[in-house]
């Protein structure tokens, strides 16, 4: 990095590696990423942490997310003012929870994030319908769309509240060991 | 110091949460019942730390919090205001995002308490006002919610991040510090949005607690923070800052703190060694982050990698893992062989001396020119290389020592792969059915469109079978199960039947090679292995069949059976091969039947390798062209990983066969993989289309390397094994010619080594009791962990027991509290006018809230409120452990519905409470709970909610 141009000092980068799942030079290339998402926002030079953000539609458009169903979720669940605004310390923050080596429980929390659809910290029928329609293209017709989400949560529902809580995810996860290699995105 | 008892959220909440403002503390000044239940509440509390201390059995772990608990607080005025500051947590989580924290960061820093502040530093209370109002005055549920949800991951926080090592018994070790770090860093960023309240001042004045109080409690906070995280190794910080569940700044602050930290603790220890040490630790920080990007560089097709995930998930991505892992293992072996058996070889320069001439189709048999070579054990030499005094290499050790070494290493990796696969994978039964196709099932690593379009209607159609496939199952009659059974039976006879007839043909053509050996025809030798990959080929096609005759109810029960099939097939023609080897051509002492056996072992490799590249044009291009052209309803074929993964594991089983028949046969074995890869991933690309059943891939690929270990790895070693101590080495060839067997080597070894060697290996080595006492210790062991695991098993029935039996709670408080409000309501009934108003509205945008409409559907004000509360006082008390998270979430949503109320005197204030409590005194006994105490609480809050009002108005 030494030789063109200094986009970090090494303080920064020893604050991304030590805070985050990525190596010095994933961080550039990270950079780098983000700089192509918006190159006319997002300065070459951070070294005096610049207050930049870059919108949501740019995000989604990234081809690691373009085809994603819960592209929109996944963004949102890590921007920082809440309207789809990724900061390049969001950014980073996003890719190192969907990275190779997050653990489970930190994938846990933001991937419950992702399916609260209505942010009321339960994965209720209605997270489960929207989750369902994005995933299957809305095949499946209304009955048939109600009644898996209906069973879905009559399995995984332990406490009996008709909604999936974050206890109940977690514990449905810890059983489905393929979420760790699913949930992840490499960059 | 007046507000260091503060509850911490979860038990507060559940105490006075629901009432409003000033509420609470008044509650337990007038209300003798309210103080009653109070202080058996408080008491069981106390249980639950307990528990808690228990559960950890670390005082360590409980130390920096216990200041928590302690009983004095309840004589404390200030104990019960900080009740109140509790109160309308809602409010300051009105941030419309989940992270409210960095604005606090700045005005922390204002403050003057922070350490390091790194980031965030300048934006002060006054600049976040206007947001900050904005935010939450017109879309209160929305905001609201999303900071509760930040919320809820503190107060789950600590059971989230489990430790380090969850297997490792309770201990005071600082293994558990990890965890305590998180719980105090959680408390800590609660408390750092302090300052966040605009009119805080007042709100503070009102309630006799200032500034001060708050900020004293915000550095005890950041003390208990910084001395854990200093504690900790570098390393574990490292680790637990990263998997702290919040935003790239929060962590950088939190890790700014602990670097200061240290380093004064550095500089007040030894003032000259702290520059050293800092700069030592820097350094070694900067080593192993290099040496990551240098491992990342090193990592093989990584681009590839990513493509054939997105293209195709992670179930193929798999396959190309596997071979890359099996690509190492050669490379490896290659290494070791190389370097311990081939360079002494060629130094000792006993080269060889070939007189054959190269005529080409040695390179399909390996015999002829290749003779004689070191490709072959009959290359090699019996001699010490070097001049006795000084320079000794012992040849025969050297080759003994290099398999053996090896052989152990990878069966080390092979278990621990295993192991650690196991652990993760099968730790509880698999999840299965709706709720995990929906959440867990899909691949996020998909990124091409086609695939994404033809995954979406795979799952489409998995739903739709499974939704048939269940109401079919429930009318299958006896008579159809029976035809199922005898379909299984037959097919299975008929397999094994296969398999047999398989093996015998080969045994007896390969007595029939021998013959063509012996009259010298090269060609004829290539029959045996075209006929064993023939086998290898067609066989595992007419298994496939049989799938369209069997039906399984379950459909990994059909990918086990063909895999179990596969296998046996495999493997059964490899072991009669070895044993054809083993009693034919072993007893043929005249001739070099080491190099014999090695060069039959180079022909089935190589020709595996040609029916491989034939496999992927038959099984994958042809039928691509078929599926597309001639017969459209075949469609284009899926890449079968099964299939794939079995050969791959059968050239693996060879490769260690010939381990010591034939040194340098990796080399081959490295060439075919990686050509192999090529090929795989052309053909992949162009001809297959996605799997359509997804998931699983983690559990099958355990699957994999278990099989790798069990036929495979643990066939090659006992064949290795068998030949190195019992069959008698060729006379006129080979390092071990002219010894009873290969493993009397160590015994000559033995005759001239010196004291300790000798001993060591007549008392280990050679010794039944050592083995005996091992293997007893072993077997105590095993009974013992097996015990302890059937221990666990019970426990997590029981856990999921009781949290059933909290919802059922739930539910019973649930609809006592709503008969306990209508009888209320009816001999009470003469609530304030405008408050009623004002209640009115709030209870409307609490309705409004998605997700708690049904909760409480006929509850009215001002009463539902409070109920509420009182119903919530319950819950935390009996949470078991598990669900203490669940709590956490669940909690949030009722901060919305107080944020929404528009008289809060006191927003601000709330914001003061440092929120996050450690989630762990959650824990506790559902036994020692009772609801008739609760509900008289929630009475009483009722009755101090109307005294309020008056008060008020």
């Amino acid at each position: 990095m030494g030789n063109k141009q200094t986009i970090f000092t090494d303080e920064q980068l020893d604050a991304y590696q030590d805070c985050t799942f990525f190596t010095r030079k994933e961080i550039l290339r990270l950079h780098g990423r983000y700089h192509e998402l918006a190159p006319h926002l997002v300065p070459l030079d951070y070294t005096n942490d610049p207050d930049v953000k870059v919108p949501l539609p740019l995000i989604v458009n990234m081809p690691e997310l373009k085809e994603n169903p819960f592209r929109d979720q996944i963004v949102q669940a890590f921007s920082e003012d809440g309207l789809g605004n990724l900061s390049f310390n969001d950014f980073v923050d996003m890719f190192s929870v969907l990275s190779e080596m997050a653990p489970r429980e930190l994938k846990a929390i933001y991937a419950f994030k992702v399916y609260d659809f209505n942010v009321d910290n339960f994965i209720c029928k209605e997270d489960l319908e929207k989750t369902l329609n994005k995933l299957t293209k809305e095949d499946l017709t209304p009955e048939e769309v109600s009644l898996v989400c209906e069973k879905s949560i009559e399995e995984a529902d332990l406490d009996g509240d008709n909604k999936l809580s974050f206890a109940d995810f977690e514990n449905m996860i810890s059983r489905a060991p393929d979420f760790l290699s699913t949930f992840h995105i490499r960059i | 110091m007046r507000c260091k008892r503060l509850y911490p959220e979860e038990e507060t909440a559940g105490l006075a949460v629901c009432s409003r403002d000033t509420i609470a503390y008044r509650l337990f000044h007038r209300n003798e019942i309210a103080f009653d239940s109070f202080v058996e509440t408080q008491t069981r509390h106390q249980r639950v730390r307990r528990h808690h201390i228990w559960k950890h059995s670390t005082e360590q772990k409980c130390q920096p919090m216990s200041h928590y608990y302690s009983n004095e607080g309840i004589g404390n005025p200030a104990y019960y205001e900080s009740d109140t500051l509790e109160v309308d947590r809602g409010f300051s989580r009105g941030f419309p995002h989940s992270n409210p924290y960095d604005a606090g960061q700045g005005s922390w820093h204002v403050m003057g308490a922070g350490v390091g502040m790194g980031s965030g530093g300048g934006r002060g209370p006054a600049e976040m006002l206007p947001a900050y109002s904005a935010a939450t005055v017109p879309t209160p549920s929305v905001g609201v919610s999303r900071g509760g949800w930040r919320e809820s991951w503190r107060d789950s926080a600590s059971v989230l991040i489990s430790p380090v090592h969850p297997s490792n018994p309770p201990t005071e070790t600082p293994r558990w510090q990890p965890q305590q770090s998180y719980t105090v860093s959680m408390r800590l960023l609660g408390s750092r949005r302090m300052s966040l309240f605009p009119g805080g001042a007042a709100a503070l004045d009102r309630l006799g607690l200032t500034e001060e109080d708050i900020q004293d409690e915000m550095e005890n906070e950041e003390q208990d923070l910084v001395k854990n995280l200093v504690a900790m190794s570098t390393k574990d910080s490292d680790t637990a800052i990263r998997g702290l569940p919040m935003s790239f700044s929060e962590k950088k602050y939190i890790r700014s703190q602990v670097l200061a930290h240290r380093s004064t603790k550095q500089k007040h220890q030894f003032t000259c060694c702290a520059d050293c040490s800092g700069q030592i630790s820097m350094f070694v920080r900067r080593l192993r982050a290099g040496s990551g990007s240098v491992r990342q560089a090193l990592a093989l097709w990584q681009g590839f990698m990513k493509e054939v995930s997105g293209k195709f998930g992670s179930g193929v991505l798999s396959y190309f893992l596997f071979l890359k892992w099996l690509l190492m293992f050669n490379v490896f072996s290659f290494l070791v062989n190389f370097g311990f058996i081939t360079i002494p070889q060629l130094v000792s320069g006993d080269a060889f001396t070939n007189t054959a001439k190269f005529n080409g189709l040695e390179l399909l048999t390996g015999m002829g020119f290749f003779n004689n070579t070191i490709m072959f054990y009959g290359g090699y030499s019996a001699d010490v290389v070097g001049q006795p005094p000084n320079a000794i290499y012992n040849m025969q050790l050297a080759y003994l020592l290099t398999i053996a070494v090896y052989m152990v290493l990878c069966g080390g990796s092979l278990i621990y792969s295993m192991a650690t696969s196991f652990k993760s994978n099968f730790v509880l039964e698999g999840a299965s059915g709706g709720a995990w196709t929906l959440l867990c099932s899909w691949d996020f690593r998909v990124v091409n469109e086609r695939a994404v379009r033809q995954r979406k209607a795979n799952l489409a159609v998995q739903l739709k079978e499974s939704l048939s496939e269940k109401a079919q199952q429930d009318q299958l009659s006896s008579s159809e199960k029976l035809k199922r059974v005898g379909v299984h039976l037959a097919i299975w006879l008929l397999a094994t039947g296969l398999a047999i007839g398989a093996c015998a043909a080969i045994y007896f053509l390969s007595a029939y090679e021998q013959k063509q050996i012996v009259k010298g025809s090269d060609a004829a030798t290539l029959l045996v292995p075209f006929v064993v990959s023939l086998v290898n080929l067609v066989v595992p096609l007419i298994y496939s069949l049989f799938n369209k005759i069997e039906h399984f109810s379950n459909p990994r029960m059909q990918v086990y059976a063909v895999i179990i099939r596969n296998v046996f097939l495999k493997m059964s023609i490899l072991g009669i091969l070895c044993y054809y080897w083993m009693n034919n051509v072993a007893h043929k002492p005249d001739t070099c039947w080491e190099s014999s056996v090695g060069q039959s072992l180079y022909r089935l490799v190589v020709v595996d390798f040609f029916f491989l590249l034939l496999g992927s044009f038959f099984g994958e291009f042809l039928s691509n062209v078929i599926g597309t052209t001639c017969v459209p309803s075949l469609g284009v074929p899926e890449f079968d990983i099964a299939r794939n993964v079995l050969d791959l594991i059968y050239s693996q089983t060879l490769a260690w066969i010939s381990l010591y028949f034939s040194p340098l046969l990796t080399v081959i074995q490295i060439f075919k993989f990686f050509i192999l890869f090529y090929v795989k991933k052309v053909s992949l690309m162009h001809n297959c289309q996605p799997p359509r059943k997804s998931g699983r891939a983690a559990q099958m690929q355990t699957i994999f390397i278990a099989l790798l270990f069990l036929p495979s790895y643990v066939g090659a070693l006992s064949v290795v094994a068998y030949t190195v101590w019992s069959l008698k080495p060729s006379a006129s060839c080979g390092p071990f010619r002219g010894l009873r067997n290969p493993f009397a080597v160590v015994e000559k070894w033995m005759a001239v080594e010196q004291d300790w060697v000798v001993w060591i290996y007549e008392q280990v080595i050679r010794s039944e009791l050592f083995f005996f006492l091992i293997s007893l210790i072993v077997l105590v062991l095993t009974y013992f962990f097996w015990q302890l695991k059937e221990g666990r098993r019970l426990l997590i029935i029981q856990l999921r027991q009781r949290i059933a039996n909290e919802g059922k709670d739930k539910a019973f408080l649930l609809e006592k509290l709503q008969k306990l409000q209508k009888s209320n309501r009816s001999s009470a009934g003469k609530p304030k006018t405008r408050m009623n108003n004002q209640r009115n509205v709030s209870n409307r945008q609490w309705y409004a809230e998605p997700g708690h409409e049904e909760a409480l559907p006929d509850s009215r004000p001002p009463i539902s409120e409070s109920g509420f509360g009182g119903m919530r006082a319950a819950i935390p008390g009996s949470r078991p452990p598990m669900s203490e998270s669940g709590f956490g979430v669940s909690e949030s949503g009722f901060g919305g519905m107080r944020a929404a109320v528009p008289d809060m005197g006191l927003n601000g204030l709330r914001a003061a409470v440092p929120q996050s409590g450690p989630p762990a005194q959650l824990r506790a006994d559902p036994a020692s709970s009772t609801p008739s105490g609760l509900i008289q609480a929630m009475l009483a809050r009722q009755q101090a909610e109307q005294d309020d009002d008056d008060y008020d108005y």
